[in-house]
């Protein structure tokens, strides 16, 4: 390969990650399912653990139609538009809207009808309303599931009670979707759930660890694939954790032995957010002049504690709220080993930039980077808040930073991609590089 | 050595030759559409013309611009921003910052002295097209570009100033109003000045003092005066301004090699 420094080689546990993809995919398929509109997030996966209860986020499914087929999505966007969502609404949640309007998907099969929906809170704009355009489209159950969040100094006492009316909220969502839907929750898989996705957290850290190292072992667009990874009644928790276990020991391996995830790694790049979701395809265009990208502030900065000084260490899930080894005899106590750590966790990155607004100076210098991308949003533009700031921030400590403009996720009416790329040209030449290829 | 710079931009394309840092000849064509490559060929043939050489004295042909890719002869392309940084620098020594405003692109860099660029901006899609809107302003009004680049901006009114469709609605609406040509003209002008220093206020590197005005509208001296009024401050303007793309291409592609 032209330009290239470092020795690399494909990762041996893609086969294993398409597996229990395609296994997923398969469990969420059939017309015997409840399906529901909601976050079913990688902590708490509850929804795995109903027989036939499944999650439809809005997110793959709007950026993937954004992907997959443009000329559906800008339909499916009017079709929102006309209804009164402003483009203000995160991309991806206008084409899955659009396309509920519009009564079916790209392929011309009906749109998934949700048959409840529970949305969360962020401070982006528009998860909450989630929920409210399923409720407008149809009636529909609604259960809320909220963060806790809170930007003020650390309150033991406050924030045990968010904890207790977060844990609530999803007790009683999980009792009473086994009432309104006659299907019982399988208490033993959630307790497998618990245990195993908690200690895959332990491993996302290390693994985050082992991507300090030069050259990095794996980028964030190869996390990007895995955080999606999801278990089905064939492919269990246990497959899950056993997939992680692996790549993490692979990771390792590549460490000790330098083996590159891009050969040609010579300059290495944060964001502070990912690109719109269907453009993950800029990571590649990087990579011909060498640059990788390590992660971002969303991506990363759960997995490593790092003090004010600057010095971190990786970051236990389950520690010190819990002992890894507890026995979970109650739905409560699963339920509250899932959730306890990441409450107290800092995976609410968006607040990182009222209260610790350097971390991501301080994950430039963690993660060895040259310099970093930084996305303004027209849409989800909670998303941009303090991002010219961070930007500054990272100059005055002579980082290279390039900002661009775009929309969010899944959208491409904002994101100009050819414009985008021209600015990738140019920030890469002004730093004396040239593509590979040239 | 010889060294060639082409800088095919939206409208026109310049054409330099460079000996031993002293351009020798230049060349220009207009653009054109389909026939950029010719035309790309003809402005440089013109530079080797009036160089007095032919194509095989020349060691290395660089282009840039927006159709950089049709100069098919070229031996590299750089991005504009690149080769406008170089140039300022090859005109100016002690230039902080470039800005270039174009028939389609507005691009400002902060100039450092470690690295050659400490930061850059390219406009976005509110700010594209601001010479091409000029132009089409100019037919309309039934004005040549001479005449629209000597307008009176000082007490001209303001027409909308974030896009340049709007801008447009507006100077018709003056039309329909019996405003005079030169007037609708200076508003123009005046919004597109406003329009392009949002691009250099979106620096946030200081941009020093020395701060050296390139592109196509540096040949316009209502723009030059609207947009030091809205910005206060002087500009330093190359006297080869219109062929500073194609100096800077030829200077910086050679550097790198």
């Amino acid at each position: 390969m032209k330009g290239q420094i470092w020795e690399t080689r494909p990762l041996e546990c893609w086969n294993l990650a398409k597996e229990i993809r395609r296994s997923y995919d398969g469990a969420i398929a059939g017309k015997d399912k409840v399906l529901g509109q909601g976050m079913s997030s990688f902590t708490l996966d509850w929804a795995s653990a109903f027989p036939a209860i499944r999650v439809v986020e809005d997110n793959p499914v709007g950026a993937m139609m954004a992907a997959q087929d443009e000329p559906f999505a800008r339909k499916a966007r009017l079709a929102s538009e006309v209804r009164g969502w402003g483009r203000e609404i995160c991309g991806y949640h206008n084409n899955c809207w659009g396309a509920q309007f519009l009564g079916h998907t790209s392929d011309g099969n009906p749109f998934p009808e949700r048959e409840f929906t529970v949305p969360f809170p962020c401070v982006c704009d528009s998860h909450i309303k989630r929920g409210q355009q399923c409720r407008d489209y149809k009636p529909i159950a609604r259960w809320t599931n909220d963060f806790t969040m809170y930007i003020g100094e650390r309150d033991e006492k406050r924030e045990e009670a968010m904890l207790d009316h977060r844990n609530y909220n999803t007790l009683k969502m999980l009792n009473e979707m086994e009432i309104v839907f006659g299907q019982k929750l399988d208490d033993e898989m959630i307790y497998d759930m618990a245990k195993s996705y908690t200690n895959i957290g332990d491993i996302r850290s290390e693994i985050a660890y082992y991507m300090t190292f030069k050259p990095t072992p794996l980028t964030v667009k190869d996390m990007y694939s895995f955080f999606q990874l999801r278990p089905s009644p064939k492919m269990g928790p246990d497959v899950l954790a056993k997939f992680w276990e692996s790549l993490r020991d692979e990771v390792k391996w590549r460490v000790e032995n330098k083996i590159a995830a891009v050969g040609t790694e010579r300059f290495r790049w944060l964001e502070a957010h990912p690109p719109p979701w269907h453009y993950l395809k800029y990571y590649r265009y990087m990579e011909q002049y060498g640059a990788v990208c390590l992660g971002s502030q969303y991506a990363n900065l759960r997995e490593l504690l790092i003090e004010p000084d600057g010095s971190y260490e990786v970051r236990s899930y389950t520690e010190p709220a819990f002992s890894a080894d507890m026995e979970l005899t109650t739905r409560e106590d699963a339920v509250r080993f899932m959730t306890t750590p990441d409450a107290r966790s800092p995976r609410h990155w968006k607040i990182e930039e009222y209260i610790e607004p350097y971390k991501l100076n301080d994950m430039m210098k963690i993660y060895n980077c040259d310099g970093a991308l930084l996305g303004l949003w027209r849409a989800g533009v909670g998303c941009t808040l303090t991002r010219k700031e961070q930007a500054i921030r990272l100059r005055e400590e002579g980082y290279s930073v390039m900002v661009y403009e775009g929309s969010q996720p899944g959208d491409r009416v904002d994101l100009d991609e050819k414009r985008l790329l021209e600015q990738l040209d140019t920030w890469m030449e002004s730093l004396g590089f040239r593509k590979f290829e040239d | 050595m010889i060294i060639a710079g082409i800088d095919m931009g939206v409208q026109n394309t310049r054409a330099v030759i460079i000996k031993d840092n002293v351009v020798i000849g230049r060349g220009a064509a207009p653009t054109g559409g389909i026939d950029r490559p010719e035309m790309a060929m003809k402005a440089y043939e013109d530079a080797l013309s009036a160089a007095g050489i032919a194509a095989g004295d020349v060691s290395k042909v660089y282009a840039t611009g927006k159709g950089k890719f049709d100069v098919a002869f070229a031996d590299a392309v750089l991005t504009e921003t690149v080769a406008a940084a170089r140039a300022a620098r090859f005109y100016f020594p002690e230039a902080t910052a470039v800005f270039s405003v174009g028939a389609d692109e507005t691009l400002a860099a902060a100039l450092g002295r470690e690295r050659l660029i400490s930061e850059f901006v390219l406009n976005q899609k509110c700010s594209a097209g601001l010479g091409i809107f000029i132009t089409y302003l100019a037919r309309r009004l039934g004005m040549t570009m001479a005449q629209a680049a000597a307008v009176d901006v000082a007490d001209a009114c303001a027409v909308n100033d974030g896009c340049v469709v709007f801008a447009e609605l507006d100077a018709l609406s003056m039309m329909n109003s019996g405003e005079d040509a030169d007037a609708i003209m200076a508003a123009a002008i005046k919004a597109v000045a406003v329009r392009a220093a949002t691009v250099l206020c979106d620096l946030t590197a200081p941009v020093g003092d020395k701060v050296v005005l390139v592109g196509g509208f540096t040949q316009s001296p209502a723009f030059l005066k609207a947009l030091s009024s809205c910005m206060g401050r002087e500009f330093l303007v190359p006297d080869d301004a219109e062929f500073c793309g194609a100096v800077g291409a030829a200077l910086a592609g050679a550097e790198a090699e």
